[in-house]
């Protein structure tokens, strides 16, 4: 999958190098920076119908949890790098926002799902974007076809900015019941979930 | 220094000469090879892949390239001519290490390399990495609620030819650099060294007095560089490591430095180890030849369940 992509990228670079005048900024840019290419061909293409595909209702998710993290993980999960990481969970729901904090640049909106007042799970708004779940919760995105941790970093880096772009992050959302798709990582069973999300729509 | 190194290899190929007559048991040998066991972290990487090779019934034979790639060279060298079964390396560098693992694989010996990565794949069996940019994320994100998303600051950087100086720094970068508030101020390697760090955090003080924090690259160094504040009586500047090493446990209980980010070395050392074990076996480890091994933040909340490089549970 990916080889193709870089291939394609290639074959633009070398097709451009042929034809000196009608070289184009995008298109250097893009040859220049595989990551930035990956993002732009499976953001919608492929991420968001995998998360789409496979979230599970945070409501559901907090009730499997209660028989074990890796019990709930094994159902609803996927973990990567084989060894020592977290979870990571394609999730959606829908809740009321309770707390929105724009003071940081990691700014947040705490969700109560299940209407008793307490949060239940933080959204990420950016633009400041914690963790690479996105990177991590499906298997489109596989660490050795990288050529170390900084280009893949960079991947997760990547996904989160496109992701806190598209959302209408700058839309008070506070007191508002919103619905959300998106992708948080797991360490404990006991952790309030901080899910990056790549969609949230106010509900009428 | 040397001596004792040199004393650590001789003792190794006397227990492996010890086992020479039986030759089938002398061949049950793993090589671990890792920089200097001056820094705790490797001494417990060290320690943790013998442990398990003894648990599963290896001879070892423990030698240091401290940093340098033509010492690691021979040392791989000195594992083939004793035609170790398996090599569990802490490598002296990205590009420069992938001569030498493949130089043991065309002798069909494997390795298993832990903590740092190299820059081709399909060479060593097994990569198992430290997430270091996510671990370096994990500090910044602290250092930067501890300085309150505002202030100068300094960061400390690792040695040149240790490709997880640059990966701490980028990390440390991605997120500080997302807040136009935090200034950096001075920027200086001390090498992993904490006598380097402590002259160099006494000039950058003399240069920047106005500093609230410093962001290290290891523990080492934020050891040198709080020594140096202190002295200063600077006890007001906001320390942050990484490694997650006994000294800075230590510190953080007494409200010394702020924080710092542990890199499991202990247990990856001993699954190097265990996949080495399953590929001698059946020829596959059954997983996935790059695999990231995730830091986790220390600060004051659990610190004193940190022990040698693990968190008690």
């Amino acid at each position: 999958m990916k080889p193709m992509l870089f291939a394609t990228g290639l074959a633009v670079a070398l097709s451009l190098s042929g034809c000196k005048l009608v070289k184009t900024q995008s298109a250097d840019a893009a040859a220049a920076d595989p990551i930035a290419t990956l993002v732009s061909e499976t953001f919608e293409a492929k991420l968001i119908p995998a998360l789409s595909g496979k979230a599970v209702d945070l409501t559901t998710l907090r009730d499997a949890l209660k028989s074990g993290l890796d019990s709930a993980g094994s159902q609803f999960g996927l973990r990567v790098g084989g060894a020592g990481g977290g979870w990571n969970f394609a999730v959606k729901g829908r809740g009321k926002v309770i707390v929105e904090n724009r003071a940081s640049k990691a700014a947040v909106a705490e969700i109560d799902l299940d209407g008793d007042g307490t949060a239940d799970a933080i959204l990420q708004l950016g633009p400041v974007v914690k963790g690479t779940a996105l990177r991590d919760v499906t298997p489109l995105y596989d660490f050795s076809a990288f050529r170390d941790q900084i280009e893949y970093a960079r991947l997760g880096r990547a996904l989160n900015d496109r992701a806190v772009s598209t959302i209408a992050a700058d839309k008070p959302l506070n007191g508002k019941t919103v619905e959300f798709l998106g992708a948080t990582v797991l360490r404990s069973a006991g952790e309030k979930p901080l899910v990056t999300p790549v969609r949230i729509e106010v509900v009428p | 220094m040397k001596v004792s190194r040199r004393l650590l290899v001789s003792v190794c190929v006397l227990t492996l000469s010890g086992f020479a007559p039986s030759f089938a048991s002398a061949a049950d040998t793993i090589a671990i090879i890792t920089p200097s066991h001056d820094n705790p972290f490797f001494k417990a990487e060290a320690d943790g892949a013998a442990a398990k090779a003894k648990e599963l019934g290896y001879k070892t034979m423990v030698m240091v390239h401290n940093d340098d790639a033509n010492k690691q060279n021979e040392l791989f060298d000195t594992a083939i001519a004793a035609g170790v079964k398996a090599i569990i390396l802490d490598n002296a560098g990205a590009d420069a290490s992938v001569a030498a693992v493949q130089k043991a694989k065309d002798k069909g010996i494997p390795s298993f390399l832990i903590d740092r990565e190299i820059t081709a794949t399909g060479v060593a069996v097994s990569q198992i990495v430290s997430n270091n940019y996510q671990g370096a994320q994990l500090g910044a994100e602290e250092f930067v609620k501890l300085m309150k998303e505002t202030g100068n600051y300094a960061e400390l950087v690792g040695k040149e030819s240790d490709t997880n100086a640059g990966i701490r720094s980028k990390g440390y970068h991605d997120v500080i650099d997302q807040y136009s508030t935090m200034k950096m101020v001075a920027r200086q390697t001390a090498n992993w060294s904490q006598t380097e760090a402590y002259t160099v955090m006494e000039s950058i003080l003399q240069a920047h007095p106005d500093i609230k924090g410093v962001i290290s690259g290891n523990d080492t160094m934020a050891m040198g560089a709080y020594a140096a504040l202190q002295a200063a009586g600077r006890k007001d500047v906001i320390v942050v490591g990484f490694d997650g090493s006994n000294d800075v446990r230590d510190s953080i209980l007494k409200d010394g430095i702020k924080a710092t980010v542990l890199q499991p070395a202990y247990q990856q050392a001993q699954l190097a180890v265990e996949q080495a074990h399953k590929f001698i076996k059946t020829g596959s480890t059954g997983v996935e030849e790059k695999q990231l091994m995730d830091c986790i933040l220390i600060n004051k909340s659990n610190a004193a369940k940190l022990e040698t490089f693990a968190l008690k549970p």
